[in-house]
C-alpha cells in the first residue's frame, strides 16, 4: 500500500506534474522568464494546492450522487484554492490568472483517479507543489541560459521552452527505472 | 468567412495563441483521443460563449470572472456526464484531461464586447476548427511515430520499431515544440510569448 511519504516523494520527481504529467505548462511559459517570478507563482500554487488538498480530505466523506458531480467538487475547490492561495501569502496575482494553472485542479483532480485517502489528500499536492515550484526554478535558470544561445528565431519562444522541458522530462524518467 | 478562416489557421487557438497546449503535450498520444478531446471543449466553448456573450457584460466588473469560471464549470459536469452515460470508454482514456477542460485558457477567454454576436459566434466557432485541427493533427502525427498506426489503423509493419517516446509526455513536449518552430517558420515570427 503507498503511504503518505510514498506519495509525497513520487509527486516531487518521478511523478512530477508538469514535466512527466504535463499539467501547467502555460506556467512553465508564463512565469519562467526570471527566478523571482518563477519561485513565486510556485510558492502560491503550492499553497493553493495545500488548501486543495485540505479541502478534498475534508470532503472526502460526502456521498456523491455521479462521478460528475464529484468532479465538480474537485473543480469548485480548485476555484477556491486558486483565489484564497494570493491572498493568504499577500500577493497580487489576479484570480483568472491564477486558473489558468492546469496544475492546481490537475493535482486534485489525481487525489479523485489514484483513489487517495484520508491524509494522503494533503501529502500528495503538497509533494507536487513542491516538484511543480521546482521544475519552474530549475526552467527560470534554463531559460537565462538559453538566452545567451545561438537559437534560431523559428524556434525562439515558447518552441524552445518546450523542447527543453522535454528535455528535462527525459532525464527525470530515468529516475524511474 | 474570413474570420473563420483566421481562427483556423493565422489566429489558431494551439499553434499561434498557444491556448490548450496541456492537452496537446499530454492527451494528443492518439488521433482518436485528439479529436474526441476538440471536440468535447469545441463544444463546452461554443455553449459558454453563448451565455458569456449575453449574461458576462451586464453584471460588475468584481462579478466577472467567478460567474465566468461557474458557467463553465457547469457546462463542463454537465458535458462530462452526457459523455460518461454514452461513452465511458472515451472518459476513461481522457482521464483528468477531460475536466481540466473547465481551465482551458481557450475557453476562459473574455467575450470581446465590441463584436456583433454573429461575428463572435463566428470567431468561437473558426477557433474551435482550429483547436480540433491542431489536436487531430498532432494526435496523427504521435500516433504514427509511437505505434506506426493513424486512428487505429497499422500502417507501417512491424519491421519498423516505433518511436515509443512521441507517446509519452516528454515526446509529447518535444512534437509540440517543433511543430511551434514549423509554425513559426511558415508565418516568419519567432520569439513571442502570447499572453
Amino acid at each position: 500500500m503507498t503511504n503518505g511519504w510514498d506519495f509525497f516523494a513520487q509527486t516531487i520527481i518521478t511523478g512530477n506534474l508538469v514535466l512527466v504529467q504535463g499539467l501547467g505548462i502555460y506556467a512553465l511559459i508564463k512565469y519562467t522568464d526570471n527566478v523571482k517570478t518563477a519561485a513565486k507563482n510556485g510558492l502560491t500554487t503550492l499553497v493553493a494546492m495545500g488548501i486543495g488538498g485540505l479541502l478534498v480530505w475534508m470532503f472526502e466523506n460526502l456521498m456523491f450522487v455521479s462521478l460528475g458531480v464529484k468532479t465538480g467538487l474537485y473543480l469548485i475547490i480548485g476555484v477556491v484554492a486558486a483565489f484564497s492561495a494570493p491572498r493568504i501569502l499577500g500577493m497580487r496575482i489576479s484570480f483568472q490568472e491564477n486558473m489558468y494553472q492546469s496544475a492546481l485542479v490537475g493535482s486534485l483532480l489525481l487525489l479523485g483517479t489514484e483513489g487517495v485517502v484520508a491524509a494522503n489528500n494533503l501529502s500528495l499536492p503538497l509533494g507536487a507543489g513542491l516538484g511543480y515550484l521546482l521544475t519552474l526554478v530549475v526552467m527560470a535558470t534554463l531559460r537565462k541560459r538559453l538566452e545567451l544561445a545561438p537559437i534560431p528565431k523559428a524556434l525562439k519562444g515558447a518552441p524552445i521552452i518546450l523542447i527543453t522541458a522535454g528535455l528535462l522530462a527525459i532525464a527525470l524518467l530515468g529516475f524511474r527505472f | 468567412m474570413k474570420t473563420l478562416w483566421e481562427g483556423l489557421f493565422k489566429r489558431n487557438p494551439v499553434f499561434v495563441l498557444l491556448f490548450g497546449l496541456v492537452p496537446a503535450v499530454a492527451i494528443t498520444t492518439t488521433a482518436i483521443n485528439g479529436w474526441f478531446l476538440g471536440v468535447i471543449t469545441s463544444v463546452i466553448f461554443l455553449l459558454t460563449t453563448v451565455i458569456n456573450y449575453f449574461v458576462i457584460p451586464r453584471l460588475w466588473e468584481s462579478l466577472r470572472p467567478v460567474v465566468k469560471i461557474a458557467i463553465v464549470i457547469l457546462f463542463t459536469v454537465v458535458i462530462y456526464t452526457i459523455v460518461l452515460e454514452i461513452n465511458p470508454q472515451v472518459v476513461a482514456s481522457l482521464g483528468i484531461f477531460l475536466p481540466l477542460i473547465a481551465v482551458n485558457a481557450m475557453v476562459l477567454q473574455d467575450p470581446d464586447e465590441n463584436k456583433t454576436f454573429g461575428l463572435h459566434l463566428l470567431e468561437a466557432l473558426g477557433q474551435s476548427l482550429g483547436f480540433i485541427l491542431a489536436m487531430v493533427v498532432l494526435g496523427i502525427i504521435r500516433e504514427f511515430l509511437g505505434y506506426g498506426a493513424v486512428f487505429g489503423y497499422q500502417i507501417t509493419n512491424a519491421s519498423l520499431a516505433p518511436l515509443s517516446l512521441a507517446t509519452s509526455v516528454p515526446g509529447g513536449m518535444i512534437i509540440v515544440g517543433l511543430a511551434l518552430a514549423i509554425v513559426n517558420k511558415v508565418r516568419d515570427r519567432g520569439g513571442e510569448l502570447h499572453d
